[in-house]
């Protein structure tokens, strides 16, 4: 905690040491919720890029009493959003491209010896990525601080600028949405019937 | 059973661990009485394990080393193109549409005058420092005086970034040895300005000193981007930078700031008061 007051300090002066210290801590974190909430790689480093810049052109608006790492989430969070809502705007098919952009961002689990092992694991995880999807956005946004980035409840609702009642809520929500999506069985393909037997 | 729609309450708490001891003791009393609370909790146990299988794709060590240069080179790029619309150019040709006859006149006299004084000092100033001279100037700034006056720690800001800002330009990567360049030392001083550029900016808060404080910007957007050069063979990123230094005509307004007084008023003693000619060696 003093260290980072310290680092704030730093900041507040515009040291340069002090912001690219700053980078090197938080570059995955901010990286990896962008791909979290985007899910292509590349935009998540240009969202990424943005909580920085924002950072350093925009210091003097952060308040003293918060949480760095909260105001960064924050920044990232409207980052990822305004990016989402852009992409919404633009004429591609936007449902199908996500959830291609949310395969593509699940990377395939270490390789294993076993292929039988490996074609489970990846089915697995394509589901879970799925399941992700199917949750609203402010549901997995907080699912994703609190699982994959291990904030507190009381961070994410800093973070979201929500009350605690409401990050459980969404939380219970999305827990109970994903539990459903992952206990119900794959449907199987569409059948082929040839035309012999009709 | 009673309790059920308390104990639901405190089930994301239980489940990432953030429940206080009192509703912890209730949330384990409970569900260990209550089978249906206690079969919620194991299945959202599993949904989260399972949850946990996701897996994240790392691209690579490449990827995060080369980060921090990245990013550096889209802040220097952005800033230029914020920069754009505030050209010179664009700047007198707002002022050609808009100025009377008179303001005409009466700037093509200052013009000249300022034009005279540049000439003349060019001709009879003493020739720039050598070369040791000069990095003397460049490495040594805590042996002047410390400097308590804003307008004076800009101008031996100044002073330092266009030295390092010469060696740079005047840098031929075709015809010189790389190692020529010292490139680890420009960066270190580079280093080294853009962290003292925010408290000068700081301290430059007068309307009038508005002009040098933008001065002062131009310089560390450009010496950030010196500081940020990956190897000391990074001749392509110097070019870059020099292109930063030409679009940004950086030396015109460290010129102009010199001759225009910005700068002019009570100098250091240590690098010599003349306007900037990009061909001297340092």
């Amino acid at each position: 905690m003093t260290e980072e007051k310290e680092l704030i300090d730093r900041l507040s002066k515009g040291d340069m040491p002090a912001f690219r210290e700053l980078v090197e801590a938080y570059k995955k974190k901010m990286y990896y919720f962008a791909l979290d909430m985007v899910g292509d790689p590349a935009d998540a480093e240009d969202i990424s890029q943005e909580v920085f810049l924002k950072v350093f052109r925009g210091f003097k608006t952060f308040k003293r009493d918060a949480k760095l790492s909260s105001w960064l989430y924050r920044i990232a969070y409207n980052a990822s959003i305004d990016h989402l809502r852009r992409k919404s705007l633009a004429p591609e098919a936007v449902e199908d491209e996500t959830l291609d952009v949310a395969s593509a961002g699940f990377s395939e689990p270490p390789a294993s010896t076993d292929p039988a092992r490996t074609a489970e694991s990846r089915l697995l995880g394509a589901r879970v990525e799925k399941a992700l999807q199917k949750v609203s956005e402010r549901e997995r946004t907080v699912f994703v601080l609190r699982h994959y980035n291990d904030l507190m409840l009381n961070e994410i609702a800093e973070t979201m600028q929500i009350s605690m009642g409401s990050v459980k809520s969404y939380l219970f929500r999305c827990l109970w949405k994903l539990k459903k999506e992952l206990t119900v069985p794959e449907a199987p393909g569409p059948m082929e019937v040839s035309d012999e037997g009709l | 059973m009673k309790g059920c729609k308390k104990c639901r309450g405190l089930l994301v708490g239980a489940l990432y661990g953030e429940l206080d001891p009192q509703q912890k003791v209730f949330f384990e009393n409970h569900s260990g009485a209550c089978p249906s609370c206690a079969a919620e909790f194991k299945a959202l146990a599993e949904t989260l394990k399972t949850m946990d299988e996701r897996i994240r794709p790392e691209p690579g060590p490449e990827f995060w080393d080369g980060y921090w240069s990245r990013l550096s080179r889209r802040m220097g790029e952005e800033d230029a193109v914020e920069e754009a619309p505030r050209s010179w150019a664009k700047t007198l040709g707002r002022a050609w549409n808009l100025a009377p006859r008179w303001a005409f006149q009466a700037a093509a006299a200052v013009a000249l005058v300022a034009i005279g004084v540049f000439v003349g000092r060019s001709l009879f100033s003493p020739r720039p420092a050598p070369l040791d001279i000069s990095r003397q100037a460049v490495q040594a700034p805590d042996a002047q005086p410390a400097q308590s006056d804003a307008r004076q720690r800009a101008k031996n800001y100044v002073d330092r970034s266009k030295l390092v800002l010469l060696a740079l330009v005047n840098y031929d990567s075709k015809s010189e040895d790389p190692y020529g360049l010292d490139l680890p030392f420009q960066k270190q001083v580079s280093q080294e300005l853009v962290s003292q550029a925010g408290e000068i900016k700081a301290d430059l808060k007068d309307p009038s000193q508005r002009r040098l404080r933008e001065l002062v910007s131009d310089l560390e957007t450009i010496l950030l981007q010196i500081a940020n050069l990956e190897s000391e063979n990074d001749l392509e990123a110097v070019e870059f930078v020099k292109q930063g230094v030409e679009n940004r005509g950086i030396f015109l307004k460290i010129n102009l700031s010199e001759m225009g007084g910005d700068l002019s008023r009570g100098g250091p003693g240590g690098v010599p008061e003349k306007p900037l000619n990009q061909k001297t060696k340092v």
